[in-house]
């Protein structure tokens, strides 16, 4: 008997909990409700709080100017994905299912974005993505997705083209984290380094992969260094990233030492230690602090005015892009439906003056208009761009 | 020959980390026949008291003792600390369940070692945190032509040292005796005259008391910790002790130095990303040509 | 012995009506909770469907597998590979994918069924971890690495019987799950069943009586594997994606513990266990980061006051005692 009152009042209790959520969504009407998905917990944490709050600074920003739509307020509503597939494809499904939501800024990691998209394309919602760059995520014929961000091609050719001259480099290492990403970055890379590699100027000494949930990197970086290469070209992410160059640097790999754009934001300097983050390179899109124009301006102002900071990498500052784009293509199109949506940010936007720059979509939903640059560490912590013409 | 010497070390290092943390999965293992899965998070717990210990106060510990002397008080207190730790979670997660047999201890440990990971996470944030230059010292030296740190070198000593003491704790001291004899007979024992209580507040206690000291070794060594870092080494250090024999103190510490040799060796040879394949792979053969591992007796079946 | 019996004949009539309502309840959900509830309770019938296969060689026979996301993970992969490349529908997949996941199981537990408790755990431990770590290391470019494989088809069979939303894909796991319950029903009162009972009780005694222990274990793993490998499909169409992270260690941990929470043996208990798991983390999502916390905590206090389970088996003359007398042996 005992386990059939049980039984039963779980099953009421479960019962209980789905009809709750059920009432709890009719409530709000008026705002228009944008979804934020990010890695809240994880190891990508940082990123995650920093896209939020950038886009939240962003909602602000829009709303203290009156808002969209005749007055309507955006309400930012946030959903955790941990950067993990699965969960990301849960995250998403929690937002859809939310009839009120009208568009998703979504996330954090490409191999997150790949399942998350997916799903808003199947439920017809526009989702914009801030922080995924692998080239194939526009290849797909997606009708609703759109990134703010760069595609990893246009790193990669970056890297070849110019920063390899910058150092006037012949030997290079290239090291990835076995994430879909990184290793598409480096093999982007490698392709992109082809011609010179025929033409004899370049050689690629060292290519292979780590694990990044390992703390201990001695072993495959003294393989490195015996290959003595010029450059050191790490396409992984920020959490080993740290790791891997004081490691480096300590068992006497003098080589310089390049990121890619997933490496270099103030976890990383923590966890390096300034004395070994400073001097490192990273090929990145461009940093905030270097934007002069009005809405980058303001958008600065009140960032720091509210988080005594600015974000160190910018993928939150391009969800924050993401959220004024959707804001301005929800407005001047004067509607909430998707496809309304979709077709804006298609065919009529163009040159929106955002935060990063002059913002416009093409064909496939890549975003027209972003740069790729060398940065350099300071002894402080800041990043300087460096003249790589 | 001298890359080989370099990549030697580099194993033994890592090595010397997972034979400090088996051994206190093999001790427990060895009395109690119970797999004590909250051990990895035990240790991480260990790095993350030395990380507060160091950095807090502006890290005033480094600051009055000196950069061995911070070292040496927190892996004194995070000893302490966790050596009470481990024998909190004996008595509160595994005592009540010892009547019921050996599968419901797994769940339980598996249960407490989720407490102790988000414990973590909730106290010191879920961001990873990274003990900071100024606690740990960066020389580096040179000798001979093989680059290696200062911290490196104190690591395996320190570690040895230990491994050295429990080695002969166990082997050579009456005490030593009594906890092998529960080992091998826990009934029997008692009816000898053996402290069981004693022994087990003993081996609760010591266990993870080595895992918190190897925590702040970690942690000084690789900096970075995260509360997921107890995870990641426990599994490691498990298949040391069950490559070892599990039970067996020695064969932890063999088991520990041979994994890391092992995983140095799959990644110079094979490739990093299929070292852990390679280990996983020789341990299951190990297992099916000598299923009690390395050093584990022999068990005569009961019929 | 009359009381008895109407006892018992009470029970029954009450488990009847119980097993009623509940059906009713599981067929009625969909249309009184939203979506993203729907989906809950579609993983929840996932981890049933793992529960009952991993219940095969944990509670009927006693093995120690911690690796038991290995197989759903052969599963998931083969219906991915096979379904992205030649586009063969999923659900001709299914039983391909079991097929494929019994058949890695019989290969690679031929070599170790002989290993006692504790060695076999550590040996699924790194059988899984084999899987993953190889699945994450893109052998020969098919597995797509940690990003794993996407663009998964929904099943279907021709346009009468498509499974495209979280509804359908509902009913559809509970289907499968009944069907899984009947057929595992009738293993346990068979002679099959019997026998892994008996091995988990005392395999000398079993081999004594002429049971072929190895064969009866071999089998078990085999059919545990081919069950995972069906819940591997299922899961690989629902969220279109499969990546190796989702098969990970801690998974199998969770696995282990829907049996063992749930009853050993019992499937009424692995319903409840899979419940308990996959539904708490959900129910407690407004704790926050306490949520996880509490579950582990929740697991401790489970295993000190119920440690058979909530929904122990009952076997006939089985009762708690045995286990009561496990704690004075010493030497397995």
């Amino acid at each position: 008997m005992k386990r059939i009152k049980l039984l039963l009042g779980f099953s009421v209790l479960v019962l209980v909990l789905c009809i709750a959520s059920l009432g709890v969504m009719a409530a709000d009407k008026p705002p228009v409700v944008i979804g934020l998905q990010g890695p809240i917990t994880g190891p990508y944490a940082v990123e995650g709080e920093m896209a939020k709050q950038s886009v939240e600074i962003a909602a602000q920003m829009i709303n203290e100017k009156g808002g969209i739509l005749g007055g309507r307020m955006i309400e930012i509503r946030i959903a955790d994905d941990a950067c993990q597939p699965k969960a990301g494809a849960l995250a998403a499904m929690k937002l859809i299912t939310q009839k009120d939501i009208v568009a998703a800024i979504q996330t954090y990691g490409s191999f997150v974005v790949l399942p998350a998209s997916d799903i808003y394309e199947k439920f017809q919602k526009v989702n914009i993505a801030y922080g995924a760059t692998i080239t194939d995520l526009t290849e797909r014929g997606l009708k609703y997705f759109f990134r703010t961000c760069g595609r990893t091609d246009t790193q990669a050719k970056f890297f070849a083209d110019k920063v390899v001259p910058f150092f006037d480099a012949k030997k290079i290492a290239i090291m990835n984290n076995n994430t879909s990403f990184s290793v598409g970055l480096a093999e982007e890379t490698r392709e992109a380094l082809k011609s010179r590699i025929d033409a004899g100027e370049v050689e690629i000494v060292y290519f292979d992969a780590i694990n990044p949930e390992e703390t201990d990197f001695t072993v495959p970086l003294t393989k490195l260094r015996e290959t003595n290469p010029d450059v050191f070209y790490y396409t992984g992410h920020f959490p080993e990233a740290g790791l891997i160059i004081r490691q480096a640097r300590e068992i006497g790999i003098e080589a310089i030492f390049v990121g890619g754009d997933a490496v270099v934001n103030e976890d990383f300097i923590n966890i390096a230690g300034i004395e070994y983050a400073k001097g490192v390179y990273q090929t990145q899109e461009a940093l905030i602090e270097y934007f002069t124009n009005p809405e980058a301006m303001a958008f600065k102002e009140a960032y720091k005015a509210k988080y005594d900071t600015l974000p160190s990498s910018p993928w939150s500052v391009y969800a924050a892009d993401a959220l004024c784009v959707l804001a301005e293509a929800i407005d001047k199109s004067g509607s909430t439906d998707s496809d309304v949506i979709a077709d804006y940010l298609r065919n009529k936007m163009d040159k929106f003056p955002s935060i990063t720059g002059p913002v416009g979509f093409d064909e496939i939903g890549d975003r027209v208009g972003s740069s790729i640059n060398l940065y350099v560490v300071n002894e402080d912590g800041s990043s300087s761009i460096c003249d790589t013409k | 020959m001298k890359i080989v010497l370099e990549q030697l070390l580099n194993g033994l290092t890592i090595g010397s980390f997972y034979a400090l943390i088996a051994l206190g999965y093999s001790m427990v293992y060895g009395v109690m026949k119970l797999i004590n899965f909250a051990h990895g998070d035990l240790f991480a717990l260990g790095s993350y008291l030395g990380f507060t210990l160091l950095v807090s106060g502006s890290a005033y510990a480094t600051v009055t003792l000196g950069i061995w002397g911070g070292m040496i008080a927190a892996m004194l207190i995070a000893a302490i600390g966790i050596g009470i730790a481990g024998t909190l979670i004996e008595r509160i997660a595994y005592r009540p369940i010892y009547p019921a047999g050996r599968l419901p201890a797994v769940v339980s440990a598996l249960g407490a070692s989720i407490v102790i990971q988000n414990g973590i996470m909730v106290v010191w944030g879920p961001r990873p945190q990274a003990y900071s230059s100024q606690v740990v010292p960066s020389v580096i030296l040179n000798i001979g032509g093989i680059k290696i740190t200062l911290m490196q070198i104190v690591v395996l000593i320190i570690s040895f040292i230990l491994m050295g003491l429990l080695f002969y704790i166990i082997q050579k001291t009456t005490f030593g005796a009594a906890i092998r004899a529960c080992a091998l007979d826990r009934s029997t024992a008692a009816l000898m005259g053996i402290n069981i209580e004693t022994i087990i507040f003993f081996i609760f206690a010591l266990g993870p008391a080595l895992g918190g000291m190897a925590g702040v070794m970690v942690g000084m060594y690789y900096r970075k910790i995260s509360f997921t870092m107890g995870w990641n080494y426990g599994l490691k250090a498990f298949t040391a002790t069950i490559l070892g024999g599990i039970g067996n103190i020695p064969g932890a510490m063999l088991g520990g130095l041979l994994l890391g040799i092992l995983e140095m060796l799959g990644s110079v040879y094979l490739s990093t990303a299929y070292k852990d394949v390679f280990v996983f792979l020789i341990l299951i053969l190990v297992l099916i040509f000598r299923p009690t591992g390395l050093l584990g007796e022999k068990i005569a079946e009961k019929v | 012995m009359k009381s008895n019996k109407n006892i018992n004949q009470k029970n029954s009539i009450f488990q009847n009506w119980l097993i009623i309502i509940v059906a009713i309840l599981f067929i009625i959900f969909p249309f009184i909770i939203n979506a993203y509830w729907v989906d809950v309770l579609f993983f929840f019938g996932v981890y049933a469907l793992l529960g009952l296969s991993l219940n095969i060689v944990l509670g009927e026979v006693g093995l120690f597998d911690l690796g038991h996301m290995g197989f759903m993970a052969i599963g998931a992969y083969t219906t991915a590979i096979l379904n992205t490349t030649f586009g063969i529908p999923i659900i001709v997949l299914l039983p391909i994918s079991a097929i494929a996941a019994g058949a890695f199981a019989w290969l690679v537990c031929s070599p170790i069924i002989h290993l006692r408790g504790d060695y076999l755990c550590i040996v699924t431990i790194g059988m899984g971890e084999i899987v993953r770590l190889t699945l994450n290391n893109n052998p020969f470019g098919i597995t797509g690495g940690s990003n794993g494989v996407y663009g998964i088809d929904f099943p279907s069979l021709g346009n009468i019987f498509v499974v495209d939303n979280s509804t359908k894909f509902y009913y559809y796991i509970w289907l499968i799950v009944g069907l899984t319950i009947i057929g595992l029903v009738n293993l346990q009162r068979s002679r099959i069943g019997r026998a892994w009972n008996c091995i988990r009780e005392d395999e000398i005694a079993a081999e004594s009586t002429g049971i072929d222990v190895r064969y009866y274990k071999l089998l078990a793993f085999v059919l545990g594997a081919g069950l995972a490998g069906v819940a591997g499909n299922i899961y690989a169409s629902k969220l279109m994606i499969v990546s190796p992270e989702s098969f990970s260690f801690m998974e199998s941990c969770m696995l282990f513990c829907i049996v063992l929470i749930g009853g050993m043996g019992s499937i009424p208990g692995v319903l409840i266990g899979a419940a308990a798991i996959s539904l708490f983390p959900e129910v407690f999502r407004a704790f926050a980061q306490y949520r996880m916390l509490i579950f582990g905590a929740a697991m401790v206090a489970m295993m000190i006051f119920r440690p058979g389970g909530i929904w122990p088996r009952k076997r006939g003359a089985f009762e708690f005692k045995p286990l009561l007398m496990k704690a004075g042996e010493e030497n397995d």
